[in-house]
């Protein structure tokens, strides 16, 4: 029996094979990245990649940092994505609830108003957008760039979907126990949803960070750039070696990977992937 | 938004008043092939992406669906690629399709030359694509596990006792489980392909010769470094409506969910 329940294993590996290659392929561009970042930049077009650096060059990643004011534009882009992630959480949870939670004259057109509106993309409404956050003289601010992100159709939709599934009974006992509306929402609705607020802390969290086109259009001072925005010029810098912008994408890496390690259960259960425990 | 739609019968410059122009702006457009180009290049970006992301997400979710450890180191490792900051998968691709990058490299042991991809005019396109899908197959493919995990075994044992074989298990069970969550991934793809701005921008800035110009980076460069703001509300109307087409089907998605 032993040598058979071996070969039922083997198989299953066996199995994984092709599974393996896939995940090469979707892998290779990372690992490229965190080689290339501790390369020489001599040796970043030579005519085959040197897996492992022969000498390693942790020193791009100070130079990288000294040559453009990369830790101010981190600064900015934490600074907003902190902004975007809060509003996120607070302005969906809020608005969720109330089209979960509450029936009154409306609400199923107040709710397709709202996520018909908020869907459409900042890309399709930026210059609207543009000549809104002009007219508020938002152009070079904080609040400017965080401003139109705070909320999202997705994120409200997610959190009504959620709150949807909370029997109202409980809210009602609440309710007749004589307590608030603020605090049946922080203590009853918002425990209970904590695997879909991972979900949203980390997508709204990713969606800012990655943000490009928005800073772009508003930013034009250069202590309020975001990190993407000075990666962007100091690629077009011929001085600058590919080898430290390549520095600079690993650490901007970092944060959202840390975020989804650190939220990692919760947003295993709000994708609804309980089931694919190993 | 309304706003928006009057700009776009407007010619404005930000410095003297919006004037009121008509239907100028459309004519103007419908005859300027750069436009017509970059609306072509928006849709042919879209329906590529969208139907190659369909394909590999779901091969992808279908191969890791296998309820073993290894399987699920596979996952997060695919992932990666969608937790990378966009900026940073732009510019490591960009390298990456360098005549001497890795993409060819890797395609040189198959007989392929030197390839030049970001500079040719066939092969940008479908460059591009190839990065979109990278990046944002992985997502769907979550979607996908999370909808093919809810399937119940009981099916398969069944059409096994029936002595159905495994293609055929696939096609009459777990593909038609899965054309709703098909329909899903394809508008919400659609979508997200369709406010592309990043990729070509950075990739290939629009090269060559506008071959990867999508709608995005014309409302940019007609607004913001033209200054034609109503220029630029009248091509976004146009994406607005290509938008509002995959955000329509969206909602009834949603609500569709909800009578049931």
């Amino acid at each position: 029996m032993p040598s058979r329940r071996r070969r039922g294993l083997e198989g299953a590996w066996l199995g994984l094979l092709p599974l393996a290659g896939l995940t090469m392929l979707f892998l290779l561009p990372v690992i490229w990245m965190v080689t290339t970042s501790f390369q020489a930049g001599e040796k970043m077009f030579q005519l085959t990649t040197e897996w492992i650096p022969s000498v390693w060059h942790p020193e791009n990643y100070p130079n990288a940092l000294s040559r453009a004011k990369f830790p101010l534009y981190f600064f900015n882009s934490f600074v907003v994505s902190g902004l975007v992630m809060a509003g996120n959480l607070i302005f969906c949870t809020l608005a969720g609830y109330g089209l979960a939670k509450y029936r009154f004259p409306g609400d199923r057109f107040l709710l397709l108003v709202i996520l018909s509106t908020l869907m459409l993309p900042l890309e399709v409404t930026l210059v609207p957008t543009f000549l809104i956050v002009h007219k508020f003289d938002w152009l070079n601010t904080y609040q400017g760039i965080a401003g139109p992100l705070l909320i999202d159709a997705f994120g409200v939709f997610l959190m009504r979907q959620f709150m949807l599934k909370i029997p109202s009974d409980y809210l009602e006992a609440a309710r007749i126990d004589g307590a608030g509306e603020l605090r049946i929402l922080t203590r009853i609705i918002i425990p209970q949803c904590k695997p879909a607020l991972a979900v949203l802390a980390i997508f709204a969290f990713r969606d800012s960070w990655d943000q490009f086109l928005w800073p772009l259009a508003i930013v034009s001072r250069d202590e309020l750039r975001t990190y993407p925005l000075g990666l962007v010029r100091f690629g077009e810098d011929y001085g600058n070696p590919p080898t430290e912008q390549m520095a600079i994408a690993v650490l901007a890496t970092i944060p959202v990977f840390l975020l989804f390690v650190i939220l990692q259960r919760g947003l295993r259960s709000g994708f609804g992937l309980s089931g694919l425990k190993g | 938004m309304l706003w928006a739609f009057w700009l776009a019968f407007t010619s404005y410059d930000m410095v003297r008043s919006p004037r009121f122009v008509g239907l100028e702006n459309f004519v103007s457009l419908s005859r300027d092939p750069i436009f017509t180009q970059a609306l072509a290049n928006t849709l042919v970006y879209i329906a590529g992406s969208t139907a190659v992301i369909l394909a590999v997400a779901l091969a992808l979710a279908l191969a890791i669906n296998t309820r073993t450890r290894g399987a699920r180191y596979c996952l997060s490792g695919i992932f990666l690629s969608n937790i990378m900051p966009i900026i940073a998968v732009c510019l490591v691709w960009r390298f990456l399709f360098h005549p001497h990058g890795l993409v060819n490299q890797l395609l040189s042991p198959f007989g392929f030359g030197r390839i030049d991809w970001l500079t040719s005019e066939s092969l940008a396109m479908p460059a591009i694509i190839g990065v979109t899908v990278w990046r944002f197959a992985p997502y769907f493919m979550v979607i996908f596990l999370a909808a093919l995990v809810n399937i119940p075994g009981e099916f398969y044992e069944a059409a096994a006792i029936d002595g159905a074989s495994g293609l055929r298990r696939f096609r009459y069970i777990t593909l038609p489980l899965l054309y709703p969550v098909m329909f899903f991934v394809v508008v919400v793809s659609a979508l997200l392909c369709a406010r592309i701005f990043l990729m070509p921008y950075i990739i290939t800035g629009g090269g060559p010769g506008g071959a990867t110009r999508v709608l995005s980076m014309l409302i940019y460069e007609t607004g913001f470094s033209y200054m034609k703001m109503g220029r630029a509300a009248a091509i976004s109307v146009v994406l607005f409506a290509i938008a509002m087409v995959f955000t329509l089907l969206q909602m009834r998605l949603f609500m569709r969910g909800e009578e049931d």
